[in-house]
């Protein structure tokens, strides 16, 4: 229990004395996790919109696909794209492996399913009677999904945010293709797992209350949208 | 002038026919009511009018020139042609800017955009409400502002499902009002449906009536499910209600099936309250609920059990004094009695 508490105070200690090292680490994992939210967020946003509103053969297949895949493991992904970008690698003349380039390239992986989806579904739940409403007001084609668009849009928002926190926090993905190296690919999970093999508690403790911090200002964030997307 | 002209439509769902009319016209500046039960078709007519489903065969002309169902040439279409829903919905912003969104779309300069918004919030008493979120609106607020978007538009043609149904009578009253103002006052050609035959006969200039997909040539509603009874004799008697069973003229009635739909004719049923007449079948009495000058015709609603609908001169009802809260006595001949399908 002395082992628990003594870590916590010194966690908290790190964490108000902004260590350098923790806040270079939170700086990595932010700018990853942020940059392949957005990556996913441009492909994956229209994609699911053009999946719900367009009718095409295929379509419930698509999004079954779709579906499972956002049960694919972080490791499933690791090994996939290591295989595209490691030396023996299609893209291996790239040098992408063990970058923040192959992590963000990873994440985007796992998360544009979870955006497309949550989009699809966002665009699902909004009223038929809109874009009936739209068109009979005189509106073409484009007005109308505009109209659908926006009257979804704290449902995208919230697809957004759920795949900001998948990212922020997985490790499987950032350690297998950004190897973990100090200054530079470290984020804050894989920091988390190897001081924790080191048996050096603080610095572990204080990235999972921030992590936790982060997680928790998130999922405010993706109820409030939630909940404003229910109007 | 004819601004519809529909030929053979039919509409299909999953094989079943939900619309199935020969022939329609529906002219300009008139006030059209649709009447008939839930499933009737009603909805499903005034999409294919507002151009926003296509039949699924037969012919639709809009001011003489036959309709394609290509989207590319509906646009210019739905511009002159504006629908209301049942249940209408409100874009989740401002009143003002949901009225502004049609008239955007039809790239109305800024200046003119807010003096036909005012000018249509004016016409339903919102002008009040410019600034409100419309998803915080009562539901006659809710139908009022759906109107002025329609309206600020200044559609041709104006359809309406059901404008009535979901409001309070104050609101029902206010919003059958403005449906005859603009018609009078914009030349607006007006189609609504209701189950109402009150509403219908108060502003409609004419009334049809749909039932099962198909228009019935009548002007009335008189139609109940029924029993079917036939006796050793050959006769049919419909049971429309425990009590009320009525000898219907010889016709081809499929005996297949004993259950079905009966027209009464309100213009064939004889009211009297003097002794002295003898009719040896088909006489009920009930009390007079509602009585209503209806184009050149007096409408009388009678409670027997069932509601029934007597159409009469106004000679016929002054002969008879029919008031409000009186038991009269009517026949129903045979003939006027229809089996529909």
């Amino acid at each position: 229990m002395d082992l628990l508490f003594d870590s916590f105070i010194s966690a908290l200690f790190l964490i108000f004395s902004f260590d350098a090292e923790m806040i270079f680490i939170v700086g990595v994992s932010l700018k990853v996790s942020i940059a392949s939210t957005l990556i996913a967020g441009i492909v994956g946003v229209p994609a699911g919109f053009t999946i719900a509103f367009e009718a095409f053969p295929g379509k419930r297949m698509l999004i079954t696909v779709l579906n499972t895949l956002l049960a694919l493991p972080t490791v499933v992904i690791g090994l996939f794209v290591y295989t595209f970008i490691s030396r023996r690698g299609i893209f291996g003349p790239f040098d992408l492996l063990y970058t923040q380039k192959a992590i963000i390239i990873g994440q985007v992986i796992l998360i544009i399913p979870i955006v497309t989806v949550f989009t699809i579904a966002a665009i699902n739940r909004i009223d038929e009677r809109y874009r009936k409403t739209a068109m009979t007001l005189g509106a073409n084609r484009i007005q109308t999904a505009w109209i659908i668009f926006r009257e979804a849009r704290f449902g995208i928002i919230a697809a957004i945010i759920a795949a900001f926190g998948r990212v922020i926090s997985e490790v499987g993905i950032s350690m297998m293709l950004g190897g973990n190296i100090k200054g530079f690919t470290r984020t804050m999970t894989t920091a988390m797992a190897l001081e924790y093999d080191k048996g050096a508690f603080i610095l572990s403790i204080a990235l999972g209350i921030v992590l936790l911090g982060i997680s928790f200002g998130m999922n405010m964030l993706f109820h409030f949208f939630q909940g404003r997307s229910r109007l | 002038m004819t601004v519809y002209e529909l030929n053979q439509l039919t509409k299909i769902y999953d094989g079943r026919t939900v619309l199935d009319i020969p022939n329609l016209k529906i002219q300009e500046n008139r006030i059209y009511s649709l009447l008939g039960p839930n499933g009737a078709g009603k909805t499903t007519l005034l999409n294919i009018l507002a151009f926003l489903e296509p039949p699924s065969g037969g012919n639709i002309y809009y001011r003489s020139k036959p309709v394609r169902f290509i989207e590319s040439e509906l646009q210019a279409l739905r511009r002159d042609v504006i629908m209301v829903d049942q249940f209408p919905i409100l874009f989740t912003t401002t009143v003002l800017k949901n009225l502004e969104f049609g008239l955007k779309v039809r790239k109305i300069s800024k200046r003119k955009r807010t003096r036909m918004i005012q000018e249509a919030l004016d016409l339903v008493g919102m002008r009040d409400f410019a600034l409100a979120q419309a998803h915080k609106l009562s539901g006659g607020e809710t139908q009022r502002v759906a109107l002025a978007r329609a309206l600020a538009l200044s559609p041709q043609i104006f359809l309406c499902d059901e404008p009535t149904s979901s409001v309070d009578v104050e609101n029902q009253a206010i919003i059958l009002n403005i449906l005859k103002r603009i018609n009078q006052t914009k030349r607006m050609t007006i189609v609504f449906t209701t189950h109402d035959r009150t509403q219908a006969g108060t502003i409609a200039d004419q009334t049809l009536v749909l039932d099962q997909g198909r228009l019935i040539e009548a002007d009335y509603e008189n139609i109940f499910s029924a029993v079917l009874d036939l006796n050793s004799l050959g006769e049919a008697r419909c049971v429309i209600h425990p009590n009320i069973s009525l000898l219907m003229a010889s016709q081809k009635i499929n005996t297949a099936t004993d259950k079905v739909r009966v027209l009464i004719d309100p213009n064939q049923i004889h009211p009297f309250r003097k002794a002295g007449k003898q009719f040896p079948v088909n006489v009920l009495h009930g009390i007079v609920c509602q009585v209503m000058d209806e184009n050149l015709k007096i409408r009388v609603v009678v409670d027997s059990g069932v509601r029934l609908t007597l159409l009469m001169t106004e000679k016929t009802y002054r002969h008879n004094q029919i008031f409000v809260g009186d038991t009269i006595k009517y026949y129903i001949p045979p003939k006027a009695i229809q089996a529909i399908e």
